[in-house]
């Protein structure tokens, strides 16, 4: 074995994201997965390339799809001799992906990888009713009629009735939405201060597209070529006008904040990130755009202990910098992903907080405030939208290329929050 | 027209006089690809969904002009009955779904076949004046006579025996499905006992199905630019397990489709020759 050496983020391809229901409304995960990866094949010519591995994942996946990354690469222009695996870690899949890819190409056991991550809220399964498909099995497992009349003598009217995804957490019952409400009524999130993070997400969006910045980072998908969520002129007087959403029953509902207009619609879509090493790089004349330098997970006892559900990046974030011997000040740009503004905003209370920064972090002093202009400064997820496992590949490839921009040795974080309580953060340099 | 409509009249008009020459007519339309349509096709036929049309949809998308034009007295044969025994197409470039396309479909080619007559249905599709698509269906009309003789090129062949590429089971319903979407409602394809009433034991699976279903194996193999030519055998009886078989030429893939009983499909697929 080589020694451990960085690895390389040579570049990113995604579709536009689409609001659930919408543009992509007939296009599956295997169908999106595929148009991305073509379209990074096509943009770092890999048509017929073996590529060392493709990870990739989906959180609202089809039992169909058991083997969703391999399916699609079989279908890509990719040589069909690259392996392939899913990873689900909720929406910090698409990050997880890329910290594997990573590590295997640090280690030198792969020299080149594909970080990928799709989900689609408009093609998600819904599945048989849990009693029906017990009864099914145990028909699909009888012997003689004897057994399969005993089994099909369990079936009832009522289990015609599907079961259809909610985005709710198992332990709790509670919706993403409805736990964000908590943590931000906890930190004191104001709605002022939301809508305003929320309008600063579409206006960088929509600058950074007007700019060019995703002209090489994103390839139009069925007639969408930028993400439907945008709306480059909202303004906090407009998202002034919504109604809250979340938090809005039991005895807090009167200060209920969290509105369509503050938090992520359901989406759709994919992206794609190329790793590989320098080398690799170089052989086939690429870019290095930035070094994965680090990365660290997290997880919080958010059902019956004290965190909120999106807070372990929290917990992730001071070990990364920890370890890389780094403070906020070191820092060029910091991308939060915006599963809802309010839990940015309390992320960001936390590291500031130096009563939490003692008694839950172990730290003498808060991480400290960061300088919101270098807050996702090309946007995020309020304004692309949220295909879950997508998200981890669309902030990494574009944290790369601002990396690339700002010039070597300039640093940035990536923070992503997912449910199951936990967090995935990494570090990024410039290339 | 309808299409149901259009079979209802061919059948209507399968008796009486006919004309002895091919009508001369061109039947043209404008199309703009419905995405929902595309999609439903893709799912049934296993192909990716997304901004590439597959070659075989540029035929579907030109179907309705065909039987449009034979459903006619014009037209020498009767449609029940007319066996499509061959489809070849080029498409030049890949086509995008947001195209405007401009579809033209002609007759010609009627020749005498030793067991009746062939006769093609050319389909032309361009965008904004640039040929995109060159597409030939031939057509038996089994006991029909045509004065020229003119023979075909012999078409691919079933190749060596090799190990299948994939076992496909398709189910009874299929020929109803297709129809569905391709619009192709001819009754062998829909009920056993219409099907028998034009001497077949069940019903049919359409041959551009089973083509289509090849050539989607092969996604991500090929370009959009492609030239395929598809020989259609022995009529597929649904519901039946078929085996696919490919095998890489040298600038392609041969194809097959047969069962235990019979090839019931030969093809090739190379990069796009014009010409």
């Amino acid at each position: 074995m080589t020694s451990v050496r960085r690895a390389a983020v040579i570049g990113g391809n995604r579709i536009p994201f689409a609001r659930s229901n919408g543009a992509y409304a007939e296009a599956s995960n295997l169908d999106m997965l595929t148009a991305a990866l073509d379209g990074l094949a096509a943009r770092f010519g890999l048509a017929g390339v073996e590529v060392g591995e493709v990870a990739g994942g989906a959180v609202l996946k089809h039992s169909r799809d058991r083997d969703l990354t391999r399916e699609a690469v079989l279908g890509s222009s990719l040589a069909p001799t690259t392996p392939a695996y899913d990873v689900a870690q909720a929406c910090g899949t698409g990050l997880e992906t890329v910290v594997l890819v990573a590590n295997k190409i640090a280690l030198g056991q792969i020299e080149s990888g594909i970080a990928a991550g799709v989900d689609s809220a408009s093609d998600a399964p819904v599945a048989l009713n849990d009693d029906l498909r017990r009864v099914l099995m145990k028909l699909n497992g009888a012997k003689n009629l004897q057994q399969r009349i005993a089994a099909l003598a369990g079936l009832r009217p009522g289990q015609i009735v599907p079961e259809l995804p909610r985005n709710a957490e198992p332990r709790t019952g509670l919706s993403m939405g409805e736990h964000a409400a908590i943590t931000a009524l906890e930190w004191g999130i104001t709605r002022e201060e939301q809508d305003e993070l929320a309008v600063a997400s579409h206006r960088n969006l929509a600058a950074a597209y007007d700019r060019g910045f995703f002209d090489d980072l994103v390839t139009p998908f069925l007639g969408l070529s930028r993400d439907s969520t945008l709306r480059a002129d909202t303004s906090v007087e407009k998202l002034a006008k919504l109604k809250p959403v979340f938090g809005t029953r039991g005895k807090n509902a009167a200060a209920a904040t969290m509105t369509a207009g503050n938090s992520t619609p359901l989406t759709d879509g994919a992206a794609t990130v190329l790793l590989g090493s320098d080398e690799w790089a170089a052989e086939r004349r690429l870019p290095v755009l930035a070094h994965v330098v680090d990365a660290q997970t997290a997880a919080v006892d958010f059902v019956h202990g004290e965190d909120g559900l999106l807070t372990a990046p929290v917990f992730a974030m001071p070990k990364l910098l920890a370890r890389n011997g780094l403070t906020f000040a070191d820092i060029d740009f910091f991308e939060i992903h915006e599963a809802f503004a309010s839990t940015v905003l309390a992320t960001l209370k936390a590291w500031e907080d130096p009563a939490f920064a003692e008694e839950r972090l172990g730290l003498d002093a808060p991480l400290g405030p960061i300088d919101r202009s270098k807050l996702n400064v090309t946007g995020s997820s309020l304004a692309t939208g949220h295909p879950f496992a997508a998200t981890g590949g669309r902030i990494t490839a574009t944290l790369a290329k601002l990396l690339h921009e700002k010039g070597p040795g300039s640093k940035g974080v990536i923070s992503i929050c997912a449910a199951g309580g936990q967090g995935v953060v990494a570090l990024l340099e410039g290339a | 027209m309808a299409l149901g409509l259009l079979y209802a009249k061919a059948a209507a008009t399968a008796l009486g006089p006919r004309s002895s020459t091919l009508p001369d007519t061109v039947v043209r339309r404008i199309a703009a690809i419905d995405r929902a349509h595309l999609a439903a096709y893709a799912r049934l036929c296993g192909f990716r969904f997304g901004d590439a049309v597959p070659v075989p949809y540029l035929h579907v998308l030109g179907f309705p002009q065909q039987i449009e034009l034979m459903a006619t007295r014009a037209f020498p044969f009767a449609l029940p009955g007319l066996v499509h025994v061959r489809n070849t197409g080029t498409a030049h470039r890949p086509v995008d779904a947001a195209e405007r396309l401009s579809i033209a479909v002609h007759a010609e080619r009627l020749r005498s076949h030793p067991k009746g007559a062939q006769v093609d249905l050319v389909t032309e599709i361009d965008v904004a004046g640039e040929r995109v698509y060159d597409g030939r269906s031939t057509y038996l009309a089994r006991g029909a006579s045509a004065p020229l003789a003119e023979a075909d090129p012999p078409g691919p062949q079933p190749f060596e025996d090799g190990p299948p590429t994939a076992t496909w089971h398709l189910d009874a319903g299929l020929g109803r499905r297709y129809a569905r979407i391709s619009g192709d409602v001819n009754p062998i394809h829909l009920s056993p006992l219409a099907a028998k009433a034009f001497g077949f034991p069940r019903t049919i699976a359409h041959g551009m199905y089973t083509a289509a279903r090849a050539l989607a194996s092969l996604d991500g193999r090929l370009s959009g630019a492609l030239t395929w030519d598809v020989k259609f055998g022995k009529p597929l009886l649904l519901p039946s397990v078929v085996q696919l078989r490919t095998a890489p030429t040298g600038d392609g893939w041969a194809i097959d489709v047969r069962s235990e009983q019979a090839v019931h499909l030969t093809a090739t697929v190379s990069e796009a020759r014009s010409g």
